[in-house]
């Protein structure tokens, strides 16, 4: 029985693990510019963000001090003590030999959108989950080691721009991914016998899954070049605007005119953020601000992005 | 004068004649003398000073707009005063030729309607033949780059096919599609035994809707359970005198498609500026804001949601337009429409004559 729950979580993981993303597929073939591959380090360190708060949440579900003992190992892996550099130092190394500033990476004021939601629906995934679910969605691990040794392969062949020394997370990964793999999957494989619990552990990986997956789809999207959609009339109406569309009217701001004449067709959401970023080096919100108006115009058909 | 709220979106009757003879026509039941039409040159002024009192949309409508031999004059001067042009057609007379010179002339979108997702059945409702035709102009909307809305009313005999209804969008590549419930006023009040669907109809329907939003965002998908069936009234056209203006072929101005059945004075543009028709004429004032709401609407939190409902339906149901809409769980009358609900189907409509 057990073992028919193993082979199902591989088979999810086959089929589902975010390996086959088109954007992962590019990224380990060589095909990503320098700015896609900083894209992703900066977007994908979000996401290394979450990782210790939603260990901490599987903590609070556990009343045995030995599975304790051993889960807090992965909060100190991600956070270092005295005596080492844990991932989340490692991961801001490898921004810096990327050629992105530390600050502005640790910043998080350029994750974008559906990367920002993605990651918050895995912390929130654990926090309204009981603790099997917790831990079978963390199955993702099993994984993780290998493809994490393809990823330092592909970066050392494909962008040799990046120093060797950035490549540390990958490395330490690779030796940690699988130890707490081996350790999730025994607790999941001794608490799954029922088959509704087995099915729960299936759709929690399956959901994992597919977090990943959209975090790959947010990074995807800041690389599209927004521009305004051919169905729209823009009306000046005072400071504001209005853009109007078949069976609709949006109201558009002064600071959002200045964002709809940015997106050109030429430039991606990520370098509108930046041209706008020059005339408001204060605005500590500014990047967010832009993603979520450009995303909001999209969803309302203003803004369609090639 | 009396303070108005900002016109914004001015429904342009432009006729009553119509290809089609659908038996839930919102046009008016009794047309005893054919009314006579607005010319272009009406028009352009009724544009003009729209776009004045506020409006961005028109909605070139009817009746079949298409059946005007100055359409195209028409669009160009709904376009110069600065109006979004979108046209409500059938998809008949109207041919790609013709598109091809309303898209020259300025029109930016277009919403056509379709009976239902097969040619037998969409014909039958329609009462003539026209639904390969209907495909074919939809084909050229979106070969032209302009946005597309389908429209389908439903009732009894096609909610069932409401996922072949969305299929049938998407294979049109519409952007919109409106599954429009039945508004029982005018030829659908006289067809309603026939038309009204059971709740079970209506649940399966949203159930399919549900399921095909999560497949694809495309076409965007509305869909709302009729009033009949919500306890609830709808919030009709925004609002009383709110934001919409309908002039009907003949020129009055009017609060909603249906208001000229009422016993309230309505103006003529041709008679009086269009400001004046929506600012100060006592039909249209006489059911604008809250003031004038009967219990139990007044003292209802949900007042400034659904405006009291719809009073069309309300004249219509209970003889006195300036009573709570019977759609509501609330209202006096709410038996009228509870117990529609409840009355045996009938297989048999009366398909609109002009």
């Amino acid at each position: 029985m057990s073992a028919g729950l193993e082979a199902r979580l591989h088979g999810i993981l086959d089929q589902r693990y975010h390996h086959r993303h088109p954007f992962n597929v590019r990224l380990h073939g060589g095909a990503c510019t320098p700015a896609e591959v900083r894209r992703w380090i900066r977007n994908r360190y979000y996401y290394q963000t979450r990782i210790p708060l939603k260990d901490g949440l599987i903590l609070t579900k556990s009343e045995d001090r030995d599975f304790r003992r051993g889960w807090i190992r992965r909060i100190h892996d991600h956070d270092g003590d005295d005596a080492r550099a844990g991932g989340l130092e490692l991961w801001l190394r490898l921004a810096e030999a990327a050629g992105l500033e530390r600050a502005e990476v640790a910043s998080l004021r350029n994750v974008l959108p559906g990367v920002r939601r993605a990651c918050d629906a895995y912390v929130e995934f654990v926090a309204s989950h009981d603790l099997l679910a917790s831990v079978a969605s963390s199955l993702t691990e099993l994984s993780a080691g290998a493809f994490l040794g393809e990823r330092a392969e592909a970066f050392r062949k494909h962008y040799r721009w990046i120093e060797e020394a950035g490549l540390a997370y990958f490395l330490s990964r690779t030796t940690q991914a699988p130890l707490d793999a081996q350790e999730g999957l025994a607790f999941v494989l001794e608490h799954a016998q029922k088959p509704e619990d087995q099915e729960r552990c299936a759709a929690a990986l399956l959901r994992k899954c597919e977090i990943l997956w959209a975090l790959l789809d947010g990074v995807e999207w800041g690389g599209r070049a927004p521009k305004l959609s051919p169905a729209v009339q823009l009306r000046t109406e005072g400071d504001e605007a209005l853009a109007v569309l078949p069976e609709r009217a949006v109201r558009v701001s002064a600071s959002g005119r200045a964002i709809l004449a940015a997106c050109d067709g030429a430039r991606d959401v990520e370098a509108v953020a930046a041209g706008l970023r020059a005339a408001h080096p204060a605005d500590e919100r500014l990047e967010r601000d832009v993603y979520d108006f450009v995303e909001r115009m999209e969803s309302l058909g203003v803004l369609v992005l090639a | 004068m009396t303070e108005a709220p900002r016109l914004w979106n001015l429904v342009a009757e432009l006729t009553y004649r119509c290809p089609l003879r659908c038996p839930y026509c919102s046009n008016p039941l009794a047309l005893r003398d054919f009314p006579e039409q607005l010319s272009a040159d009406d028009w352009a002024r009724v544009f003009r000073e729209a776009a004045a009192l506020g409006a961005v949309h028109v909605g070139l409508t009817g009746g079949e707009p298409t059946t005007r031999r100055d359409l195209r004059e028409i669009v160009r001067a709904a376009g110069d005063a600065g109006l979004y042009t979108h046209l409500v057609t059938a998809g008949l007379p109207i041919d790609e030729a013709g598109l091809v010179a309303l898209c020259d002339a300025g029109l930016r979108s277009v919403q056509l309607s379709v009976q239902d997702a097969e040619a037998a059945a969409s014909d039958a409702i329609a009462g003539t033949a026209c639904f390969d035709r209907k495909l074919g102009f939809a084909r050229a909307v979106r070969a032209r780059g302009l946005p597309l809305t389908l429209n389908v009313v439903l009732h009894r005999r096609n909610l069932a096919r409401t996922r072949e209804l969305i299929a049938l969008a998407r294979a049109l590549d519409a952007d919109r599609l409106e599954l429009a419930n039945t508004q029982y006023q005018g030829w659908a009040l006289a067809n309603r035994a026939a038309l009204l669907p059971a709740r079970e109809q209506l649940d399966a329907a949203a159930g399919v809707v549900a399921e095909e939003r999560a497949k694809a965002a495309r076409p965007e998908i509305l869909f709302v359970l009729p009033d009949y069936f919500r306890e609830r009234p709808k919030p009709c056209m925004g609002g009383w005198g709110r934001t919409h203006l309908v002039v009907t072929p003949d020129g009055r101005a009017l609060p909603c498609h249906g208001a000229g059945e009422l016993p309230l004075e309505f103006w003529n543009v041709r008679e009086r500026s269009l400001a004046a028709c929506w600012r100060d004429a006592p039909g249209m004032n006489a059911y604008r804001g809250d003031a004038w709401l009967p219990e139990p609407c007044r003292s209802c939190p949900e007042k400034t949601r659904d405006f009291g409902g719809c009073r069309c339906q309300a004249f219509a149901l209970t003889g006195d337009a300036a009573l709570t809409d019977p759609a509501c769980a609330l209202a006096p009358h709410h038996a009228l429409v509870a117990d529609a609900r409840s009355a045996p189907p009938e297989e048999a409509w009366r398909y609109r004559v002009v």
